[in-house]
């Protein structure tokens, strides 16, 4: 995990006067510049809130620019002539468009052909890995379904067909082929393809000698059955929902969340307000589409978590900061572990973050107001450990056996959550070696405990 | 040029050095123009290995097309300057074709109430349908444009779009590497003469993407449908079908009109695009898309070395005082 802290100085009239290369290279490509107004939306309107309440505060950063998202954590001092920018854990990943060349597609494997067809299943393409037999000759332009003879399923349907009509990914289509070595069973798969005004282009994908099926799928099939027969259970139909949902919620969020603070004058505060729940409501489905997308992430096969070099003394105090305001507004005290107090381990630094704040998170949202949460880290042995703890309803014996279940919300109706977060967070917990475990008991609050590898 | 980074006595310097020299050489020439990124030299040098790969398949079988290749690595590849602008101008149109389908719209997803019911309601597209010359000259173009790509989805040259001028001094290059391989001469040097003759025949036989771009071209103009068509291209970011339009309207090859698309100030595409009667605003995201390609090259501009002194002379004249009496 890198540490470096990338800093920014705004002015009072919300120039930006100084700024390493990451977030000068950010504010350049949003089209402005030094001795510019901030140009990035969200930054802007948390330095605008620091500057107003006149002081600190730390807050995850989201921004975009045309080819990347970017992921931070910020800390905005304010002061008299204006405010002083502290990001750290600066994070990038492409912008996954579904329209991009399908990464999740497995090219054709040694022993298989990989082929594209237009919308009309006329095959545009077809090629053979390295150990495959060539193709037969004359395939151009032939339908899909004459040269590989198509088989239908137990149920009488044809996956291709099905996929076809909702113009969606396919696969385990049956298929019989005459190839150099007789004929031969084969299984195939696709993705299908749009152009830039989204219209179906048609299909790209593999086919693979029927007996090396089972190989092939297990890199793509993600069937889950608490998902059902959803196409969210499909990793493509996944990404693509996500990439197709983040945007348009940020930017409802970005705005409610402008009006709501009145950034641009001030309006009724009944209309304030409905914007304020415009902007909950939308971080609310922004957090299940984070969620899902976790999800599918790490249920994954062959998910691995990174193994940083961390300190789970600085995790808590770090998820304290980005959570601390919350905590405040219902008069919660958190009692984080002091600076020196240190818990060396190993873990995916942005991971056990992720984990401490869906805890912290958790602590806030159902303990009283004017309650104490305490966050206390340790060492046992060759584990690293940090506890929090909270004075709320607590967790019955039968319910801690379910709190780690998918969806499961303990009956609560509440906007709050996706009944994900605690599914997720002990799977990560279980991916860096460690684990997440609860010890509760009804009227005495909630222990919720990480554990990971310690270091020395 | 070598001349003049071969100091007397010296000898000539080694190839490492001789590189740097000319590179340096040419940033000395240019120092304002934009360097190629490492993308590109990547991308570029992975379509000539893969270019130079088949070449050597369709001349002998037995090559060793990575043998070959580390050899040509090592010492340069010979007729560097030939493979440079097809190279290129693949490479080129590679990332605007990737860069262009990452900035593409998310595609519309039906809604379940449309798919309701549709699952295989309309069956297998019929495979004997109809089709129309303008469809089977698209569908044709589709099949030469993908085979411009290897089974990875790497970009590459087919060799049916190979410039025959090129082909055949790539398959003579390749056929001295085997003879000096295999040691021997005589036979092996007959047949492998054979082959390249071969090669050459089997290659003017084969119908790559000139031809087809040709063929739909011209089912489209007689169905008075190119306008529509080629403003079509553009909405939908069809970069190869919009390629293979121009080019066979202007009657050049698909790699150089590939080229000077890529190239063409922005001001200048209206006048390139002008055979296929797009409407101006039609193009405007074509001009995006371009616009938007980093590190694009743009043509136009300096003047070559032996442009210099007509360079000189012109410049003088304009800042020449007028002869006495004409002022």
């Amino acid at each position: 995990m890198s540490a470096r802290i990338v800093r920014g100085r705004i002015d009072r009239a919300g120039t930006l006067v100084s700024a390493d290369a990451p977030l000068l290279r950010l504010q350049q490509r949003a089209g402005a510049g030094l001795e510019k107004p901030l140009a990035l939306p969200h930054l802007a309107r948390l330095v605008a809130l620091a500057q107003r309440l006149q002081r600190d505060i730390s807050r995850p950063l989201h921004a975009a620019d045309d080819h990347s998202d970017v992921h931070a954590l910020v800390r905005i001092i304010p002061d008299a002539d204006g405010a002083s920018l502290e990001i750290s854990d600066w994070r990038t990943r492409p912008v996954a468009q579904p329209q991009a060349p399908p990464h999740g597609t497995p090219p054709a494997a040694a022993g298989g052909w990989s082929w594209e067809c237009d919308a009309r299943l006329r095959l545009i393409a077809l090629r053979a890995g390295v150990e495959a037999p060539p193709p037969p000759a004359g395939w151009e332009g032939r339908s899909l379904s004459e040269l590989f003879e198509l088989q239908p399923d137990g149920d009488g349907h044809f996956a291709v067909l099905r996929a076809l009509a909702r113009q969606a990914p396919f696969e385990a289509q049956s298929a019989r082929i005459d190839a150099a070595g007789g004929r031969a069973a084969t299984t195939l798969s696709g993705d299908p393809l749009f152009d830039a005004a989204g219209g179906f282009t048609g299909f790209r994908g593999v086919a693979m000698p029927a007996d090396s099926r089972r190989e092939d799928a297990s890199g793509r099939s993600l069937a889950d059955p608490a998902f059902g027969s959803l196409p969210l259970s499909d990793p493509q139909f996944g990404r693509r929902i996500d990439g197709a949902l983040r945007g348009p919620l940020s930017r409802i969020i970005a705005t409610a969340e402008t009006i709501s603070g009145q950034f641009d004058g001030p309006i009724r505060a009944d209309y304030a307000r409905y914007a304020g729940d415009i902007a909950h409501a939308g971080r609310h489905l922004l957090g299940l589409v984070d969620d899902l997308a976790d999800l599918q992430n790490i249920e994954r096969p062959g998910f691995k978590a990174a193994r940083d070099e961390i300190d789970l003394g600085d995790l808590a105090r770090r998820a304290v900061g980005l959570l601390g305001m919350k905590a405040e507004e219902k008069g919660i005290r958190i009692d984080a572990p002091r600076t020196d107090d240190q818990a060396p381990a190993y873990g995916e630094f942005r991971r056990v973050l992720q984990v401490l704040l869906n805890l912290l998170g958790n602590a806030i949202r159902y303990s009283p107001e004017n309650s104490l949460i305490w966050i206390r880290v340790d060492r046992e042995d060759d584990r690293a450990t940090v506890t929090v703890a909270d004075q709320g309803q607590g967790i019955s014996v039968d319910q801690q056996a379910v709190v780690f279940e998918k969806f499961e919300r303990l009956g609560r109706t509440d906007s709050g959550g996706s009944g994900l977060g605690l599914y997720i967070a002990r799977r990560l917990a279980r991916a860096m070696d460690g684990d997440l475990v609860v010890d509760s008991a009804p009227g005495q609050g909630a222990r919720f405990t990480l554990s990971l590898p310690a270091r020395d | 040029m070598r001349d003049l980074l071969a100091s007397p006595g010296t000898g000539l310097p080694s190839l490492p050095l001789s590189a740097r020299l000319k590179e340096m050489a040419d940033y000395l020439a240019a120092p304002g123009a934009a360097r190629l990124t490492e993308e590109q030299r990547a991308l570029a040098l992975g379509i000539a290995r893969r270019l130079v790969a088949d070449v050597a398949a369709r001349l002998d079988a037995a090559i060793d097309p990575a043998t070959l290749w580390l050899d040509w690595i090592e010492g340069g590849l010979p007729g560097a300057e030939r493979l440079a602008a097809p190279c290129f101008a693949r490479a080129e149109e590679h990332r605007w074709r990737e860069q262009s389908a990452l900035r593409a719209a998310p595609p519309r997803i039906p809604s379940p109430e449309e798919t309701a019911g549709a699952d295989e309601a309309d069956g297998m597209p019929a495979v004997d349908a109809p089709m129309t010359d303008i469809d089977r000259g698209y569908l044709a173009l589709q099949i030469a444009d993908r085979r411009r790509t290897d089974a990875l989805g790497n970009p590459c040259i087919a060799v049916a779009d190979l410039d025959a001028d090129l082909f055949r001094a790539l398959l003579l290059d390749i056929a001295a590497w085997r003879l000096v391989e295999l040691g021997k001469a005589g036979a092996e040097a007959a047949r492998l003469g054979d082959a390249v003759r071969a090669a050459l025949a089997a290659q003017a036989g084969e119908a790559g993407i000139d031809a087809a771009a040709a063929r739909w071209h011209r089912a489209l103009e007689a169905e008075g449908a190119l306008a529509e068509a080629a403003a079509a291209t553009i909405a939908r970011h069809d970069w190869p079908a919009l390629i293979a339009l121009a080019a066979a309207a202007h009657r050049r090859r698909y790699g150089e009109m590939a080229l000077t698309l890529l190239t063409a100030e922005t001001a200048a595409l209206p006048s390139l695009l002008a055979p296929l009667r797009v409407d101006r605003m039609a193009l405007a995201p074509l001009e995006a898309s371009l616009t938007l390609l980093p590190g694009r090259t743009i043509s136009g501009g300096g003047a070559a070395d032996e442009d210099y002194a007509a360079l000189l002379a012109a410049r003088a004249e304009r800042v020449a005082p007028p002869p006495d009496g004409e002022a």
